[in-house]
């Protein structure tokens, strides 16, 4: 009997598929039919709408809960000094911490205005661009268990645990330009010389040189004031502060007022991040919405949940469950949404304020040979990897380095690299390659051996594996036969300079805050590169020295440098700093082309049934927690 | 079963002589074709094997020359707008996958990576694990704490984690690891594989060799002055055949679908190389299972059908070569 089971499992199996295999050819299946044609235009290309959604005026009250997709992913445990976590960024900014400059809140470029948030005003600089004085608004309190005014003597507690490398600060390189920012984080001093507070309303920063976005960069988590009195017990401690952050704004952790503000410090049980379940925010007694313009405060409490599942995310903002996500749709999922009327008003795409690119390494065969990169730039089929995204929802087709948005949508028709419907150009491609050296018989395909086996190192997400096949099939046109790598969690192979990396397919830069500071600065300047961590993947104004410091080997002498550039750039000011910038942009594509740019991603927001106001916060790329309401 | 004898007795109690019967002898092979061929589900195991290996050998050079798509190239408008790959019609039999590549000419492809995986890397394991079995197991001593300690601890590890590690540490460079003996994709599943494989077959093979040492053949060997290689060699290796032709086959669909799961994790061969293991992990991480059921139904049912022969095929071998087994 057993056997005869067994014969008739096989049977069946074979059956099945026999079955399947000649009906399948027969008809037409009833799923296709749909083709789409994502090339034309750029602006065909962007589905981007106002980034708000709206069902009735909104009302006070509930709890807002937001699933957060696999792990809160923080940085730094949440603790401000150093978390460079985005979608932490968009609690601190909306709900905890006040800053003394900010953002009002909502999408596109006004999203992007600076305003004064603790401070009263985002100061013009004085001495030549050299002092920036910021006067503190007064009342502005700490939440529990501080409960106290905020004083400048707080945000220069905060500046100088930003610039104690023992405090885990993440992105202190922002504020070297402060006079005596060097020496504490050398370990020469404990207090930055250049910052002084001559009295509880007034801080003042010395700078060492002019930087136009100074005030932009006052604008980040890290700068917001913290007591001192809680600071003490985390000292030399990254990270712990994350589980007792004591508010500046409309909400708290919750507990925060179950626990005392002396050493050491009980966590307040709003914080379980490290356990990787959940944040929860309640109403910060002591805020006073009337110091507060942008912020609309409208729900009592928020509940961020960790779930490994981003279907399930989807499926519990679908039934009301959850009302916002903290995870990326699928294709399947931007299709529902956008096929089903009902559903279409709650997909909000919004501009990222990102790209998306492939990084090809200046020092390694062949992309040593800048025809070739500009080849690849030509031959990419850039339509395909939107597809790849899901389409032009999740973004729109990158032409360039910085996203337009970041130049008040300066270069929105530059297109270096332009093809037809953006699907790459073979008869483009293969005049460039030819004048390379590495066609030698000028056949328009790359013919040496350097092009054979080009390590690509990719990652290993369901979109990656998407966009392998095409970029294999891409390059291969000519002549480049790429090895492709696929590693899980790719970036800490391709920030080190010494593996020598020629191409990587991982790459995606945002920025920190709305100036194209944060891409060159960080993304081309060949000072900056670093033996681990390093974001300058494409070595970019590497230099032989350079070269035997981080461990990098190949064509090192001659990489093309731009950083006289990006500080030129760096010391200017409005019109005059958008268009440096701009030439800088044009300077990188044309002349060094270390990127092909490919993708301009949206964030695509998800939200629930209950949600009755909603709108993006361009600053933190998220949704504006300060201003979504529900039934 | 015993013969009947070859005479009968009278009602008088003498003896009839009964005409004589001819005895027929019947070698170990026969034996074990007869008992096989009884197995219809073995056999039919047997077949699709033999199936399966052509279409690893021609399916997927077949399949391209029938649909006219080469493996990896993609078809755009085999995609949706939004991305989402589509189903089977009359040029895509088996639909696309989410690239806009040919699923049919990809899963024929698949079942090459997929036979060439689970065959090599348990002949490797079973070559591997017979030394290491027969060495613990004839000699005992610190040779067998040794080699059965190590290969505890081997089983104790856990197995993906360090597939992780291993594919990770062997994928960061184009020469692979170990001085270029460990190239990324196929080489380093075919390592993990047999890495976490080899210590079972060490362990059966062992077992078995403490109980043939103890027999009269190999005692008489012994006392004849047969060394020990030419006991292992001449003795035990050929009792041992039968178990590790079981074994093998046994072994095969384990690997085949534990090449499926470093695939489906990312882990296995590359993109561009067809896996029935990683077109599956495109339906789970692409959330793809409710609307390109096709991306689960080819491959799976490949994988299935694979296994479920490897495994008849093991049955109906270990069945055949254990006389006592029941039918």
């Amino acid at each position: 009997m057993k056997k005869v089971l067994r014969l008739a499992l096989l049977g069946a199996a074979v059956i099945a598929i026999a079955a399947l295999a000649s009906g399948c050819g027969s008809k037409k299946s009833s799923s296709g039919g749909t083709t789409t044609n994502s090339g034309g235009t750029k602006s065909a290309n962007s589905v981007v709408g106002s980034g708000s959604f709206s069902n009735g005026s909104p009302a006070k009250g509930g709890t807002y809960t937001i699933g957060w997709e696999n792990s809160f992913g923080f940085t730094n445990n949440f603790d401000p000094t150093g978390e460079y976590l985005g979608n932490a960024w968009g609690l601190y900014s909306n709900l905890m911490l006040r800053s003394l400059v900010g953002y009002k809140h909502q999408p596109g470029a006004a999203g992007n205005e600076l305003v004064g948030d603790l401070a009263t005003e985002a100061p013009t600089p004085t001495d030549n661009g050299l002092t920036y004085t910021y006067k503190i608004r007064s009342g502005v309190k700490f939440g529990p268990p501080v409960n106290r005014a905020v004083t400048s003597k707080d945000v220069a507690y905060a500046m100088n645990r930003l610039a104690n490398p023992k405090d885990g600060g993440q992105y202190s390189f922002y504020y070297t330009v402060i006079k005596g920012w060097d020496a504490v984080a050398n370990g020469k001093a404990t207090t930055v010389s250049g910052i002084s507070t001559p009295d509880n309303n007034t801080i003042v920063f010395h700078l060492t040189k002019a930087a136009g976005d100074f005030n932009l960069r006052m604008s980040m988590p890290a700068t917001a004031p913290i007591p001192e009195e809680v600071g003490k017990c985390f000292e030399g401690k990254p990270g712990d502060y994350g589980r007792d952050v004591v508010s500046s704004g409309p909400y708290m952790l919750q507990g925060a007022d179950k626990v005392t503000a002396s050493c050491p410090m009980k966590p307040m049980s709003g914080y379980d991040g490290a356990n990787g379940n959940h944040i929860i925010l309640v109403r910060n007694p002591n805020y006073d919405q009337s110091t507060d313009q942008y912020r609309k405060n409208y729900i009592d409490s928020f509940k961020f949940v960790v779930n490994s599942n981003a279907d399930d995310i989807f499926a519990k903002v679908q039934a009301g469950q959850y009302d916002d996500e903290v995870s990326t749709p699928t294709p399947k999922t931007i299709r529902q949404y956008a096929t089903t009327p009902s559903l279409k008003p709650r997909m909000i795409p919004n501009v990222g304020d990102r790209t998306n690119y492939l990084s090809m390494n200046l020092t390694q065969p062949p992309f040593d040979d800048v025809h070739v990169r500009k080849a690849l730039n030509f031959i990419v089929d850039k339509a395909a990897l939107q597809k790849a995204w899901g389409g032009p929802i999740p973004g729109s087709i990158a032409t360039h380095i910085v996203p337009p948005v970041l130049y008040n949508n300066g270069l929105a028709e530059y297109d270096p690299y332009a093809t037809p419907n953006e699907a790459g150009d073979v008869g483009k491609a293969q005049a460039e390659m030819k004048q390379s050296k590495y066609d030698p018989g000028k056949t328009g395909k790359c013919t040496a051996s350097a092009c054979k086996g080009v390590l690509t190192i990719a990652d290993t997400r369901s979109v990656d594996k998407t966009m392998i096949p095409i970029l294999v099939e891409d390059a291969a046109k000519i002549g480049l036969k790429l090895t492709v790598r696929s590693i899980n969690g790719a970036y800490t192979t391709i920030q080190t300079p010494s593996k020598n990396i020629p191409l990587a397919e991982r790459p995606s830069w945002g920025k920190d805050y709305a100036d194209p500071y944060t891409f060159f600065a960080e993304l081309f300047d060949g000072g900056a590169i670093i033996k681990s961590g390093n974001t300058n993947y494409s070595l970019v104004g590497i230099t032989p020295a350079k070269a035997k410091e981080v461990g990098a080997t190949g064509s090192i002498d001659n990489v093309p440098t731009v950083d006289p550039d990006i500080a030129a750039c760096s010391a200017k000011l409005a019109s005059q700093r958008t268009t440096c910038w701009e030439n800088l942009d044009k300077k990188l594509m044309e002349q060094v082309v270390p990127w092909v740019p490919y993708l301009w991603p949206n964030n695509v927001f998800i939200i629930g049934p209950n949600v009755t106001h909603w709108n993006y916060d361009q600053f933190t790329d998220g949704p504006a927690y300060s201003s979504v309401s529900k039934k | 079963m015993t013969q009947p004898p070859d005479f009968d007795v009278s009602p008088g109690g003498a003896a009839i002589a009964l005409p004589t019967a001819t005895i027929a002898r019947k070698s170990p092979s026969q034996l074990f074709w007869e008992r096989f061929s009884q197995d219809k589900a073995a056999l039919a195991g047997g077949i699709v094997i033999i199936l399966l290996i052509f279409i690893a050998f021609f399916g997927g050079p077949i399949a391209e020359k029938i649909t006219g798509h080469p493996q990896n190239q993609t078809y755009s408008q085999m995609t949706d707008a939004y991305g989402v790959p589509l189903g089977p019609n009359g040029t895509f039999w088996f639909g696309a996958d989410s690239s806009g590549r040919d699923l049919f000419v990809l899963t024929m492809y698949g079942a090459r990576t997929s036979l060439f995986v689970g065959i090599v890397a348990s002949g490797i394991a079973l070559l591997i694990g017979l030394v290491f079995g027969l060495v613990a197991g004839f000699f005992g001593g610190l040779s067998d704490t040794v080699l059965s300690r190590f290969g505890d601890v081997l089983l104790a590890v856990p197995q993906i984690l360090i597939a992780v590690g291993v594919v990770a540490a062997c994928s960061t460079t184009k020469s692979g690891c170990l001085g270029g003996l460990l190239q990324p994709g196929i080489t380093v599943v075919i390592a993990v594989i047999v890495l976490f494989s080899w210590s079972y077959i060490a362990r059966i093979v062992r077992g078995y060799t403490l109980s043939l040492r103890e027999k009269e053949f190999v005692e008489s060997a012994r006392a004849a002055g047969a060394s020990n290689f030419r006991i292992l060699w001449q003795e035990i290796l050929p009792n041992l055949l039968g178990p590790l032709i079981v074994y093998a086959t046994l072994l095969i669909p384990t690997n085949i679908l534990f090449e499926a799961a470093l695939s489906y994790l990312g882990l296995g061969v590359p993109a561009t190389q067809a896996s029935w293991g990683s077109i599956l992990s495109q339906v789970s991480s692409s959330g793809l299972y409710n609307v390109a059921w096709w991306l689960m139904l080819f491959p799976g049912a490949f994988l299935i059908l694979t296994t479920l022969a490897f495994n008849l095929l093991g049955d109906g071998l270990r069945d055949a070569f254990d006389v006592r087994s029941e039918r």
